[in-house]
């Protein structure tokens, strides 16, 4: 739909249902939109719904209210395969698929019928620091840093318009997390990929980030501009969340 | 066999009893239950197959075989608690599966086509099927449970849920099938066939017994692949919700 937000969500709810039937609101009433393909980094305490609302918009999770669109098609009115061939979601743990490291790389080229871009898959591999692995090698026998990384070229490979990144650094070293931050700011380059990434790591998200959504109190509160967000948040709850004074205005 | 005989068979229900209050295991109510049970339901059976095997209607026939369809289905079903749509999804694999078999053996002339031979031979592939149908359902609720994260994987990757399951459903036909391929390599050395040891002790020669009970292991494994083939192909979508996410079933 021509002028339509990239991304527009809209009063986004999701209640949880406990394991004796109790009712918990996770969020409610979340409502934004992204016009360009930006890097959005996702931040907020833990328990506010990050990973839920990256799991919803990737239509592995269903909101309660609220509706999602991409290029002004509501999610109700797209197949969710086709919208998860746009929108990939890749999880703060990475499962291999069964057998090898190439099959893993392979699979969406498998799974859609398409050519397997070799040399693509080798020049990610490289870039994320793992140019000396064997294909070969067992995927379940990787080290989680490595799966991690296996998982996220496996996902590259689908080219998404929409990469959502749900902490998926947290449990590489120091060297593996720069390559990866560097792999993704590059692809983002080159393709123009929008990026929706969750992330606990300050640093990192002033470093790859054009903009920045904070989520407090059970709700969106800030959707702005990183620099702005780091220097001048709106709320209270974000000044707290930053260590940032109320007086202070750097 | 004398009356004199059948009713000394119960000094076997008196010494589980005995040993059942000897050890306080709690025992005796169910055995006697059980007893009873078997006892009227044999007998039961016995004069209804008497009755069908000298009338000339062929309806008795079919509705003898529709009932033991019936409580196969109901039965294996039992398994699929949660899963709406199981019951009917098991009763079409168990009739796909008899009607096949029984056309095989009746169109090869392989059987008479009496009810002396289509009612034993049915009994014994529906039977089977039911066993097959539920473990095939029980393997599904586990490999749902340990390969959520590869499902959902395959889900974010943009695969279809048959391609999503794929891995699951052929691991769980697999498994279904171990039993029923296990006996096959093993019968006659471990164990003998109830079938045939009792065509044995009612005078049959034992080659003309072994004759029949290699047709009965022949025709079970192929009703087993297929119950368990056309139950993986007509339950896929029971795994999922209708907006295609992988559905928790406890």
């Amino acid at each position: 739909m021509a002028g339509a937000p990239i991304l527009e969500i809209a009063a986004l709810g999701k209640i949880l249902t406990g394991p004796q039937g109790e009712k918990r609101e996770l969020f409610r009433n979340v409502s934004v939109q992204i016009n360009t393909t930006a890097v959005v980094v996702l931040l907020g305490a833990s328990g506010q719904g990050k990973s839920t609302l990256l799991r919803i918009l990737g239509r592995l999770d269903r909101a309660d209210e609220g509706t999602v669109r991409f290029y002004g098609r509501a999610a109700e009115e797209t197949l969710p395969q086709e919208w998860r061939k746009k929108i990939a979601y890749v999880a703060q743990f990475a499962v291999m698929l069964d057998g090898t490291v190439e099959d893993n790389l392979r699979a969406v080229s498998v799974l859609h019928r398409k050519p397997f871009d070799s040399a693509l898959a080798r020049e990610l591999m490289m870039k994320a620091g793992l140019g000396a692995m064997e294909w070969s090698k067992r995927a379940a026998e990787l080290s989680g840093g490595e799966k991690q990384r296996v998982a996220l070229i496996r996902s590259l490979l689908l080219e998404p318009e929409l990469l959502l990144l749900d902490e998926i650094t947290a449990s590489l070293d120091t060297h593996s997390k720069q390559a990866v931050e560097q792999l993704l700011l590059d692809w983002h380059k080159t393709h123009g990929t929008l990026m929706l990434w969750v992330t606990h790591d300050l640093e990192q998200a002033k470093l790859i980030s054009d903009d920045v959504w904070y989520m407090d109190e059970h709700t969106l509160l800030e959707a702005s501009p990183s620099s702005r967000f780091f220097t001048r948040p709106d709320t209270r709850q974000a000044r707290r969340f930053l260590q940032i004074s109320d007086e202070t205005e750097v | 066999m004398s009356n004199l005989a059948l009713g000394c068979t119960l000094i076997f229900v008196a010494v589980t009893i005995v040993a059942s209050m000897w050890q306080k295991l709690g025992l005796e109510k169910e055995v006697i239950i059980g007893t009873i049970r078997s006892a009227v339901q044999l007998l039961l059976v016995g004069y209804v197959l008497q009755f069908v095997f000298n009338t000339e209607n062929k309806a008795w026939l079919v509705l003898i075989i529709c009932l033991m369809l019936t409580v196969a289905s109901w039965n294996a079903g039992q398994r699929g608690r949660g899963l709406r749509g199981i019951r009917w999804r098991i009763a079409a694999a168990l009739t796909v599966t008899e009607v096949l078999t029984m056309g095989l053996l009746l169109g090869l002339s392989i059987i008479e086509p009496t009810p002396q031979y289509i009612i034993p031979m049915s009994g014994i592939t529906i039977g089977s099927a039911m066993v097959v149908a539920g473990l095939f359902v029980n393997n599904m609720k586990r490999e749902v449970q340990a390969s959520g994260g590869e499902i959902e994987a395959l889900l974010a990757l943009g695969a279809s849920t048959r391609q999503a399951i794929h891995t699951s459903l052929k691991r769980s036909v697999r498994s279904s099938m171990i039993p029923t391929i296990d006996g096959m390599k093993t019968v006659g050395l471990v164990q003998l066939p109830g079938m045939m040891t009792g065509m044995i002790v009612a005078g049959a020669n034992p080659v003309e017994a072994v004759r029949y009970q290699v047709l009965i292991m022949f025709a079970l494994v192929s009703s087993a692949a297929l119950t368990s083939i056309l139950l993986s192909l007509l339950s896929h979508r029971l795994w999922f919700t209708e907006d295609d996410r992988l559905r928790s079933i406890s």
